[in-house]
C-alpha cells in the first residue's frame, strides 16, 4: 500500500501517513477552507489500511496546535473510526501532543480521551 | 398450546432497536457538536480579547513613535530658534498660525496638522550660520546677508535626505518660506503658485509673528502698522489669497498669538 504524504501549508497540517511503519502523523495547524474535503485523502487512506493493510499496532501522533470548529468535528469522526476499528480487533496508539502554554489543544485533547474511552488515548505535554 | 410467533413482532423489535441505536448516536453526535461549539466559542472569545489586546499596544506604540516624532521636530525647531536668541513660542505660534491657514485655504485636516509639525523647523537652516552674523545687532551688510540667506537651502539639504513625510514637507517649508509671490524672494526667485503652499503659507505666518515681537535688532511693529504692510504686500510678498484668509479670520490669529505671549 502506497504511502500518503502531504506538506504542511498555512492553513493546514502535514500529514504522513506510513503503512509500513504502522504511522498516522499529523502535525500544524487545521483550518482549511473546506476542512472535510482537505481530509477526504487521509480518511480514505485510513479506511484501505485498517482493511488488511495494517500493522499489529498503529501509532497515530497528533500535534495540532491550532484548529477550527469543522476540524474538531472531523477529528472526532476520525477517532469514531478508530474505535470502530478497536472494536474489530486493531490495536492503536493514539499520542496527542500539546505544548504546555496551549490551553484549547489540551482541552481538546481531554474532551476525546474522554469521548474514547476504548482507546489507548495518551495526552503528551510536550 | 403453542403460541403463534407473529413475525411482525421481530421486525418490530428489530426497528426498535436499530432506532435506539440510530437515536444514541444522534444524541451523541449532539452533545458532540454542542462541546465542539462551547470550546470554540471559548476560544473565539480568548482570540478576540487577545486581538484586542494587541491592537491596543501597537496603539500606544504608534502613539509612543509619532509623539516622539513630534516632540524632536520641534525640539530641532527650538535650536534653530535659539541660537538666534528667540524664544521657543515664536515656534509655536508660527506652528499655529500655518495650520488656521491651511485649513482656511482648504488643506485636509492630517496635512494641515503636518504642516503644524513642520513649520517650527523652517529656520532649521540657521544652525549652520555663524553666531556673528545670526545675532548681530543692527543690520547685516551685503556679504553678511547673503550668509545668512543660505539658511534657507541650508536647512532643505539638512532635511531632503529623508523620506518621512513629515521631515520632506519640513525640507520644503526651510527651502521656500522665504520665497516671494511676486518671485523676488530666494534663494530660487520662484513667483506665484510655483512656491509650494507650505513655503506660502509658512511664509505668512513667520513674518506675522517676527513683525510682532521684538527682535536684536528692532523693536516689535504694532498691529496696525502689521496689517498695512500685509495688505501692501498682497500679491507682492505674499500670497494674495492668503492675506485674505488672514484678514478674514483675524480673531483666530489674535487669539492665538494672546495665548502664547513671549515671557519677558
Amino acid at each position: 500500500m502506497e504511502n500518503l504524504i502531504m506538506e504542511e501549508t498555512k492553513y493546514t497540517p502535514s500529514i504522513n501517513l506510513d503503512a509500513q511503519k504502522g504511522l498516522i502523523e499529523l502535525v500544524g495547524k487545521s483550518y482549511p477552507e473546506n476542512t472535510f474535503e482537505f481530509y477526504k485523502p487521509m480518511m480514505d487512506w485510513v479506511e484501505e489500511y485498517f482493511n488488511g493493510n495494517e500493522q499489529f499496532i498503529t501509532t497515530i501522533n497528533f500535534e495540532i496546535i491550532y484548529f477550527n470548529s469543522s476540524s474538531s468535528k472531523l477529528f472526532f469522526d476520525f477517532f469514531d473510526l478508530i474505535e470502530e476499528m478497536r472494536e474489530a480487533g486493531k490495536y492503536t496508539e493514539i499520542n496527542w501532543i500539546y505544548d504546555k502554554d496551549n490551553d484549547s489543544a489540551l482541552e481538546t485533547g481531554e474532551d476525546f480521551k474522554e469521548d474514547f474511552e476504548e482507546l489507548n488515548f495518551k495526552l503528551i505535554e510536550k | 398450546m403453542e403460541t403463534f410467533e407473529n413475525k411482525l413482532i421481530d421486525e418490530i423489535e428489530e426497528l426498535q432497536t436499530k432506532f435506539t441505536k440510530t437515536t444514541q448516536k444522534l444524541i451523541k453526535d449532539v452533545k458532540r457538536q454542542d462541546n465542539i461549539m462551547a470550546r470554540s466559542d471559548k476560544r473565539q472569545q480568548q482570540e478576540y480579547d487577545e486581538l484586542q489586546r494587541k491592537f491596543a499596544e501597537v496603539e500606544t506604540l504608534q502613539k509612543e513613535i509619532e509623539d516622539t516624532q513630534k516632540e524632536i521636530v520641534f525640539t530641532m525647531g527650538a535650536i534653530g530658534e535659539s541660537r538666534s536668541k528667540e524664544t521657543g513660542n515664536h515656534v509655536k505660534r508660527v506652528a499655529k498660525y500655518s495650520k488656521i491657514l491651511a485649513l482656511h485655504y482648504g488643506l485636509p485636516e492630517t496635512e494641515a496638522e503636518l504642516l503644524k509639525q513642520a513649520s517650527p523647523m523652517h529656520d532649521i537652516g540657521k544652525v549652520a550660520i555663524p553666531d556673528a552674523i545670526l545675532n548681530k545687532p543692527g543690520r547685516l551688510n551685503e556679504e553678511e546677508r547673503l550668509i545668512m540667506d543660505t539658511h534657507s537651502q541650508l536647512g532643505y539639504d539638512m532635511l531632503n535626505s529623508s523620506d518621512r513625510p513629515l521631515l520632506k514637507m519640513a525640507s520644503i517649508v526651510a527651502y521656500e518660506h522665504h520665497e516671494k509671490w511676486n518671485g523676488k524672494g530666494y534663494p530660487q526667485g520662484l513667483s506665484g503658485e510655483d512656491i509650494h503652499i507650505y513655503g506660502r503659507i509658512t511664509a505668512l505666518a513667520d513674518v506675522f509673528d517676527a513683525l510682532g515681537s521684538s527682535r536684536v535688532y528692532k523693536e516689535a511693529w504694532d498691529d496696525e502698522r502689521i496689517f498695512k504692510m500685509f495688505k501692501e504686500e498682497r500679491g507682492e510678498h505674499f500670497d494674495p489669497r492668503l492675506i485674505d484668509i488672514f484678514f478674514e479670520n483675524l480673531e483666530e490669529f489674535l487669539k492665538v498669538r494672546d495665548s502664547l505671549k513671549d515671557v519677558k
